[in-house]
């Protein structure tokens, strides 16, 4: 059974950073190649999935963010996420046109507020967020801490951080750690 | 380091791939035919060149995607990046 108390992620705040768990989420991974999926996944989410690299589309429910050439996350605070989940399950992954997964409890979503929080992660990250920070949308999926993450720009210094839920917590106490010394 | 250009994502830190060594190495069409030797040739043997190699990467901490690359084993230069499938653009 899923602890759903693990990790134990209180609000914290640092010299203009600010950290806190972005949950509960629904998380959906969607990966397809066929016309058929691309009408399907924009039927059922009224989203558009983004074709370009590195970055993302939203609507009021959903954000869509590109993993890879065939890959996508879809997540939403939106509670109804068995019955989307099903959805788009019974429309493309039992009609063969893709697969479709739900990692809601995979991933654990941190949320990253402040100026400073670019200049915290650089000190442990290899990606170069310059052309992220001027794109609003833009996601990337990278290491930090040696952690793999999937940074998703949602605004101006206001990332959501995906991590596996096994990582969470080392990457938490890092986080915190890190911000001291900003 | 340096920086790897994945033909999906762009321009990387090499931290965030792994090498797949050798490329295009083709799998014996009748495995059950060859003697241990040749298959122990198709399976082990590299050619471990100092110069230029033809070699596959995964994004690994990125797309997960495979590409081919052309690298310089004696001063990591990278002279050419293709997609799978595709022919080598330098010879
Ligand atoms: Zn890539």
């Amino acid at each position: 059974m899923l602890n759903i108390n693990y990790p134990k992620i209180d609000k914290k705040s640092y010299n203009d950073i600010e950290l806190s768990l972005e949950e509960p989420l629904i998380k959906i991974n969607l990966r397809g190649k066929k016309k058929d999926f691309f009408t399907k996944v924009g039927k059922i989410l009224s989203i558009i999935l983004p074709t370009e690299s590195n970055t993302s589309s939203s609507n009021e429910k959903f954000t869509a963010m590109w993993l890879s050439p065939d890959e996508w996350m879809i997540y939403s605070k939106d509670n109804n996420q068995n019955i989307i989940f099903d959805e788009l399950y019974n429309e493309i992954s039992k009609l063969n046109h893709g697969s479709i997964t739900n990692v809601s409890d995979q991933w654990v979503c941190i949320n990253l507020k402040g100026k400073n929080i670019y200049e915290m992660l650089s000190t442990a990250c290899p990606f170069d967020f310059t052309k992220f920070k001027a794109n609003k949308n833009s996601t990337t999926q990278t290491l930090v801490n040696h952690i793999d993450v999937i940074i998703h720009h949602k605004e101006e210094n206001n990332l959501n951080l995906f991590v596996r839920r096994s990582f969470s917590e080392h990457l938490w106490l890092w986080l915190n750690d890190s911000a001291k010394f900003i | 380091m340096f920086i790897i250009n994945c033909p999906f994502c762009g321009e990387r830190d090499q931290s965030e791939f792994s090498s797949g060594g050798e490329a295009h190495i083709v799998r014996p069409k009748q495995p059950t035919e060859l003697s241990d030797d040749e298959w122990a040739e198709y399976l082990f043997m590299r050619k471990n060149i100092k110069g230029i190699q033809f070699e596959r990467w995964n994004h690994a901490h990125g797309c997960r995607k495979w590409f081919n690359m052309v690298r310089d084993t004696s001063n990591d230069k990278i002279h050419a990046i293709y997609k799978m499938g595709e022919k080598p653009p330098v010879k």
